[in-house]
């Protein structure tokens, strides 16, 4: 008897409507065709949202106040990849890092590039390497490199 | 507020990865008659039951109404309660709170899951946040190589980052996570409800396993289980009653945070190690239970350990120890079953994974210490107090109940 079964399938994730895809990502997408990042600034507690927000999460509020963050910040967590998302090993350790980006409260995790699994560590300075051709999505920000 | 006692407990006669034997209300049933027989009640006694598992899991959707016959609930009330790995524990509170209030005598609280049923990383797709479908949607690349959101490492990847920010935090190393994974395994070896249990367990044995994602072994991971847990609450005056033996609530708490790192609370959303909500419903329960100082007044503590680091870092969430002590008292020993804070005696979650159970067992292994009836895995010291903690949610719901081996002064 077959033990498990694998049944292969699409998902449309175009069929789902957020409003977060109006406020926040859409807007950070688009400046990050110009390699730059825009968040959100809550005017009562100051929190800085990236991808932007429509409310604070803190004071649940509407929150408009467009917040410029820069591209470069430090190492909170990481983890070093040594199998794919099916389990099989990957041929090369892969370097993942959680970044507070400089100016912003929030996390953004990416992929580490240029750096060795053994260099990495809490508080270390990484910049954001953009992709050459940016067309708007969340690729055109390829991985974190060394500042 | 009225006292509500543990009078009767009942698991499955085992917890394993693939009960082929049973349908989900077959394999359910074995724990209700197990905790008929262990607590001498009937379904008579019964007033109400409440019912937890897995959303999605099984694709099931109203187990517990495909189940009512099996459950004993024909004519009476029945509630399903589901808040991720919490589950079982926020079943039982809401067991508690229909007997504390006065509504209700004695109600059974019921868990299962049959995980081999289902497949659990796409139920856990269906509770992903708005947040991050919006992300996938603008391009996420799920294999982890490259872009932002780019996560990597698998169904460990999330809580990698959680264990590397405690070891910085802490000053404990990877080899400490080894040495908790194997207390832990060798524990579930004289427990015989666990699920994988090595008697030989070592940190070194642990620390030849695969590993998965930085500082996460495949020895450090939890299983996937097939079992069910029930667990029946009386009121002070029909425990008084029907049992000779019984586990009293002094308090329970619960804490939410944002659904990503779990500490908005604090606004900086930069340490998934910070775990705020366990703090908040520690101090809570601590409170409620005229707790002062829980390092001397609880004997007994079981941890919600998906990941085996868990133990560690939650022992310093909820006021146990000092931040940067939990590995320390790991290495004196002080954690084993003879030592002076036996936690996970059970095995803990690392050992045994049936989800919708897996908060309840917190509970019913803290009842089985204080009444004395947890058998070859019963620790050395007498357990008067003890606490029980739930994590889950996603990855940041926090749930807490304190047992003693005597009604609460109200």
């Amino acid at each position: 008897m077959e033990e498990t079964r694998q049944v292969q399938g699409t998902w449309d994730l175009s069929t789902f409507k957020f409003r977060i895809e109006g406020m926040g990502i859409n807007s950070m997408l688009k400046e990050m065709k110009e390699a730059k990042l825009i968040g959100n600034r809550c005017h009562q507690c100051g929190t800085v949202y990236l991808p932007a927000n429509f409310y604070c999460r803190k004071c649940h509020i509407a929150i408009h106040e467009p917040a410029e963050i820069s591209d470069h910040g430090e190492v909170m967590s990481y983890t070093i990849g040594y199998a794919d998302v099916r389990g099989n090993p990957l041929d090369e350790p892969r370097v993942s890092l959680m970044v507070k980006l400089d100016g912003s409260d929030t996390w953004i995790m990416g992929a580490g590039e240029g750096m060795k699994p053994e260099d990495v560590h809490i508080g270390m300075r990484v910049k954001i390497k953009w992709a050459e051709q940016r067309v708007g999505n969340l690729q055109d920000m390829e991985s974190f490199i060394p500042e | 507020m009225r006292n509500v006692a543990i009078v009767g407990i009942g698991y499955t006669p085992v917890f394993v990865s693939k009960r082929r034997d049973v349908c989900i209300p077959e394999m359910i049933s074995e724990a209700v008659e197990n905790a008929f027989r262990n607590s001498g009640l009937t379904p008579a006694d019964i007033d109400a039951v409440v019912f937890g598992n897995m959303q999605t899991f099984e694709g099931v959707n109203l187990p517990h109404l495909w189940s009512a016959d099996y459950i004993a609930s024909l004519g009476k009330p029945v509630m399903r309660i589901a808040t991720g790995g919490t589950t079982g524990m926020s079943a039982f509170h809401a067991g508690y709170y229909h007997i504390a209030s006065g509504l209700h005598d004695v109600v059974m609280v019921v868990t299962y899951e049959k995980q081999s049923e289902g497949d659990s990383q796409v139920g856990l797709l269906g509770i992903i946040t708005p947040e991050i479908m919006a992300m996938l949607a603008a391009g996420i690349d799920v294999t982890g190589q490259k872009g932002m959101g780019a996560i990597g490492g698998g169904s460990a990847g999330g809580i990698s980052y959680q264990a590397t920010s405690y070891l910085h935090h802490s000053g404990a190393g990877i080899e400490h996570i080894d040495a908790i994974a194997a207390m832990e395994r060798r524990n579930a070896a004289k427990n015989p409800y666990a699920h994988l249990k090595d008697p030989e367990a070592t940190a070194e044995k642990i620390a030849q396993t695969p590993l998965i994602s930085w500082p996460i072994r495949f020895g450090h991971v939890c299983p996937t289980s097939d079992g069910a847990t029930v667990c029946i609450l009386a009121s002070e005056e029909k425990a008084a009653k029907l049992a000779d033996k019984a586990a009293w609530v002094w308090a329970v708490a619960n804490c939410a945070s944002d659904a990503t790192t779990g500490n908005l609370i604090e606004g900086i959303i930069t340490d998934p190690a910070e775990q705020m909500p366990a703090q908040i419903a520690a101090k809570q329960a601590y409170e409620r239970a005229g707790i002062q100082d829980p390092r001397r007044e609880i004997d007994y503590v079981e941890i919600y350990n998906g990941f085996a680091h868990q133990t560690l870092m939650f022992l310093e969430r909820i006021g146990m120890c000092e931040v940067g002590e939990a590995h320390k008292l790991l290495e004196k020993g002080e954690l084993e079953m003879n030592g002076s804070l036996p936690v996970n005696a059970s095995g803990g979650v690392v050992s045994t994974n049936a989800i919708g159970t897996s908060a309840l067992n917190r509970v019913t292994e803290c009842a089985l210490q204080i009444m004395g009836q947890a058998g070859e895995h019963q620790v050395e010291k007498e357990v008067h107090k003890a606490l029980a903690h739930g994590w889950g949610g996603l990855m940041q719901y926090v749930t807490i109940t304190i047992l003693a081996d005597k009604p609460k002064k109200l």
